[in-house]
């Protein structure tokens, strides 16, 4: 991992980039990336990988391209805008490789996606003598990932490297997968599965952990949230701009329907929860570039939160953008009951909401109990 | 889908209007339908509802006619044609106990049988010179392999919500026509939406006769699908309720005859608004059914599921359950409460008056003998029809149980919405087989908000006849004052003018 951050002008450029990814390919792939079709997520993962976006945290000695995690988010919100399953895809794949160490990262041939998989310590997955066990449901972007990062919360978060096809793991797709397509999701069984090297530090990350160039469990599991968070603001984003624009050209009672309050309130409301999202991208990420130059230090309560707030409004504005379209939203080929589903996805991942909100109340209770309430 | 365990309470006890407005063996006979709807959907429609989901996600345009047999043994699709043509005699209430036992299990077979309800619905307006014919038939091949089912036909692509209002309706782009032909109508132009549009044998189609002022001129007729010049253009993939097609219709001259136009040529636009009274309460019934089914499901997966233990336990998700339980209460008050205002009160007067109780009791071999038909089928008779409809009527008891219809559709889809919704982050991604189901249903849940009418349409007209007090022309005008210039309170049309005009707040 680098010491390095982007200028503005290179920052500008790679959301151009990623802009011009989202608009012009995702977008007109929408459909098979909705079916999750393999072929579609192969030649979009190709083109991400031709700017870099695959490992866009690591350094060049890595093949990264040295961006800091601000600038990742802008860039899952510009991708998110033309495929949020995609989006998903680079988000999990950039967590996943943060987590890794240098010689595992070194291994890892150019192009090869990865995915984090979150999972809950003891029920879902156990930890005995250096064996995983457990199963994951609806582990989403695992399916077709060559390699996996489960990282287990709790109160010392830890994450593990598999290699995928490692013996003792079983990955069978999960058909249900109602959002999110194109981050194929897979049920994984896991069974004594040897990992005798962890690859992020528990519990937090600091100076001396940022030293050998990993991402902590629990820092990973926030960029996972602020992330996501990110990729529902870029799926709000499409769905005002399609509503906006199908309110201005279909008509009803001999004026367009933007004309009716009806209408124009839902539009209205999209707009003011578009004006205050959370700008992820721009956030309490990394902002203290003197005791973390890598930008990687996430503030974890500000994650939960903007992670809570976009998601809630992506789900409120796609609902509405449906709606805005009427019987015609409702149908496939419109496009915008995708981004519905997909909204709805990123209020379930990585936690639901009213756990990520009872996780937020531990910190906050946390600090009242140390005496030093949290700004 | 999970089986639906939980017991019921008599609907006496949570329904009391039942029992005022109607009489005990309208109740004893509403209970016994309920228990058939529910039998028959834990029989046949939770075991098919996930595979039949699956299926018409790959190949939209599948349908399982098993499941239509099935239903039919049931009763399913009779129970709301008259007692003389055979049925069960339903109206508006039976329709919604039946909607809200079937959505819980599954809203997209529901729907099957609730369109097929939909289509049958103008004719009841038709009175007597409808029950011998496609009634009749339908109730026929009920007992037979091949049960017939029905369509209504109102949205076309370029005109949606307006085509529910009449006063948009003025100003819809209209694009269909029935053009007038010796005999009868040539009907030509496109519906769309139409849900068992691509299955149904017999559809009730509204259309003007003068694209000019599709208002005056709209007109319901029964169109059957063998006709030549009916084709089925393409069924939609749609994001839920996928068991019943959406299908996209294509007419190019098909003929009408004058006998199977219902009710009057002009009439078209009072018809739907009375049929949209009767089919907004299943409408809240079927939302209301897709919230129960998501809050079934969730409970016995907190109460069984390993993966859910300890939940139970806590505040947040006790308080969810609450305020699911509250909203699922409410949701089913308000739409029995319209439906037995229409029943017992709106329309109750005219299926109970005392000349069609009699004709009622004429032999079916009688009424069908040619001259006695040829009698029913008369212009005379259907003006009849509707003047019994003025004398045991008003146009404001319509108007106001169409505002309480309106009230529990849209009140009914925000509550299936929620309750979807807040299931599925209960249970998050966790447990495959709760999660799809509860996936399905909130994707199923959204439709609720959009057809019979947007949720924000329907809340205009309770606007206009529960804050307003307005009085919309809703009922067939007798044949004496068809030619009469309208009272001016006699409609909204007024104000709805105002409301487009940018007055009142409403479109600008």
């Amino acid at each position: 991992m680098s010491t390095q951050t982007t200028t503005s002008g290179e920052r500008a450029a790679l959301l151009a980039m990623a802009r011009d990814l989202a608009r012009h390919e995702l977008l007109a792939r929408s459909v098979d990336l909705d079916r999750g079709d393999r072929e579609a997520i192969a030649e979009c993962w190709r083109s991400l990988v031709g700017v870099g976006l695959d490992r866009a945290l690591l350094g060049e000695r890595h093949g990264g391209v040295e961006l800091s995690v601000r600038d990742l988010l802008a860039a899952l919100e510009e991708l998110a805008v033309g495929d949020g399953g995609i989006a998903m895809c680079v988000l999990l794949c950039n967590t996943a490789l943060a987590t890794l160490t240098d010689e595992q990262l070194s291994e890892i041939p150019w192009g090869a996606r990865w995915a984090l998989v979150p999972a809950t310590s003891g029920t879902e997955v156990t930890v005995s003598d250096g064996a995983l066990d457990g199963r994951i449901e609806c582990a989403l972007g695992a399916l077709g990932a060559h390699g996996l990062v489960v990282i287990l919360d709790g109160p010392e978060p830890a994450a593990f490297a598999i290699d995928a096809g490692a013996a003792g793991s079983r990955l069978e797709r999960d058909v249900t997968q109602m959002g999110l397509r194109a981050a194929p999701a897979a049920l994984i069984e896991l069974a004594d599965i040897d990992c005798p090297c962890p690859a992020g530090r528990a519990p937090a990350l600091d100076g001396s952990d940022c030293s050998n160039g990993m991402m902590s469990a629990a820092n990973a599991r926030a960029l996972l949230r602020a992330g996501t968070a990110a990729i529902a603001n870029g799926i709000a984003r499409r769905a005002h701009e399609m509503a906006l624009e199908y309110a201005h050209a279909r008509q009803q009672g001999g004026v367009a329907i933007i004309e009716h309050d009806a209408v124009s309130d839902m539009l209205s409301a999209m707009a003011v929860r578009l004006a205050c999202r959370p700008e992820v991208g721009a956030g309490r990420f990394g902002s203290d570039m003197t005791a973390d130059p890598l930008g990687l230090a996430i503030d974890q309560k500000y994650a939960l939160a903007v992670k809570i707030a976009a998601t809630d409004a992506a789900v409120a504005t796609t609902t509405d953008a449906v709606q805005v379209f009427g019987g015609t939203g409702y149908m496939v080929e419109t496009g915008v009951e995708k981004l519905m589903r997909d909204a709805k996805y990123c209020q379930l991942f990585p936690e639901p909401n009213w756990v990520a909100h009872d996780e937020l109340m531990r910190s906050e209770r946390a600090g009242l109990r140390s005496g030093e309430p949290e700004q | 889908m999970t089986p639906l365990a939980r017991k019921q309470r008599p609907l006496s006890e949570d329904f009391p209007r039942l029992i005022d407005g109607g009489n005990a063996l309208d109740v004893r006979e509403l209970e016994r339908l309920r228990a058939r709807a529910r039998r028959f959907a834990e029989e046949h429609v939770s075991p098919r509802a996930m595979e039949i989901d699956r299926r018409t996600d790959e190949d939209p345009s599948w349908f399982d006619w098993d499941l239509v047999r099935a239903g039919a043994e049931h009763g399913m699709l009779s129970f709301l044609i008259p007692k003389p043509a055979g049925g069960g005699g339903g109206l508006s209430t039976e329709a919604a106990v039946v909607m809200e036992e079937l959505c819980a299990a599954c809203p997209g077979i529901a729907l099957i049988f609730g369109a097929h309800a939909l289509g049958i619905s103008p004719l009841l307006l038709g009175g007597p010179s409808q029950w011998d014919g496609v009634l009749s038939e339908l109730v026929c091949s009920e007992r037979t392999t091949r049960p017939l089912l029905m369509a209504c036909a109102i949205t076309e692509p370029e005109a949606g919500t307006d085509v529910e209002d009449p006063d948009l309706l003025a100003r819809a782009r209209i694009t269909s026509h029935a053009r007038r032909v010796p005999g009868g109508f040539r009907l030509s132009g496109a519906k769309r939406f139409i849900s068992n549009g691509s299955v149904a044998r017999w559809i009730t189609l509204l259309m003007p006769t003068d694209p000019r002022d599709p208002a005056h001129t709209w007109t319901c007729f029964l169109v059957d699908a063998s006709s030549e010049g009916f084709s089925v253009n393409r069924v939609e993939h749609k994001m839920g309720q996928r068991a019943a097609h959406a299908a996209e219709l294509a007419l190019d001259e098909v003929f009408v005859p004058d006998e199977r136009v219902v009710s009057r040529e002009g009439d078209g636009a009072a018809a739907t608004m009375i049929v949209l009274a009767c089919s907004r309460p299943p409408v809240g019934a079927i939302a209301t059914g897709i919230a129960r089914g998501a809050y079934e499901r969730l409970l016995v997966w907190l109460e069984e599921d390993r993966a859910a233990k300890g939940l139970l336990e806590r505040q947040h998700v006790q308080l969810v359950l609450a305020s699911m339980e509250e909203e699922i209460h409410l949701a089913r008050q308000a739409y029995m409460d319209a439906a037995t205002e229409l029943d017992y009160r709106a329309l109750g007067g005219a299926m109970r008056h005392p000349a069609v109780r009699a004709l009622g009791h004429v032999p079916a071999g009688i009424r069908k003998r040619r001259s006695v038909r040829g009698l029913l089928a008369s212009d005379r008779m259907r003006d009849t029809t509707i003047s019994i409809l003025h004398r045991t009527t008003s146009e404001s008891a319509v108007t106001r149980s169409v505002a309480l219809s309106s009230m529990a559709k849209a009140r009914g889809g925000d509550v299936a919405m929620r309750v979807t919704g807040a299931a599925l982050e209960i249970v998050g991604l966790r447990g495959v087989r709760i999660r799809a189901e509860l996936e399905k249903l909130w994707r199923d849940a959204k439709l609720c908000q959009i057809y019979e009418g947007t949720n924000q349409l329907n809340r205009l007209e309770v606007y206009r006849g529960l804050c307003r007090r307005e009085t919309i022309a809703c009922l067939p005008p007798l044949l004496a004052h068809r030619s009469a210039v309208p009272p001016p309170d006699a409609g909204v049309g007024g104000s709805r003018e105002k409301i487009l005009a940018g007055e009142n707040g409403g479109p600008r």
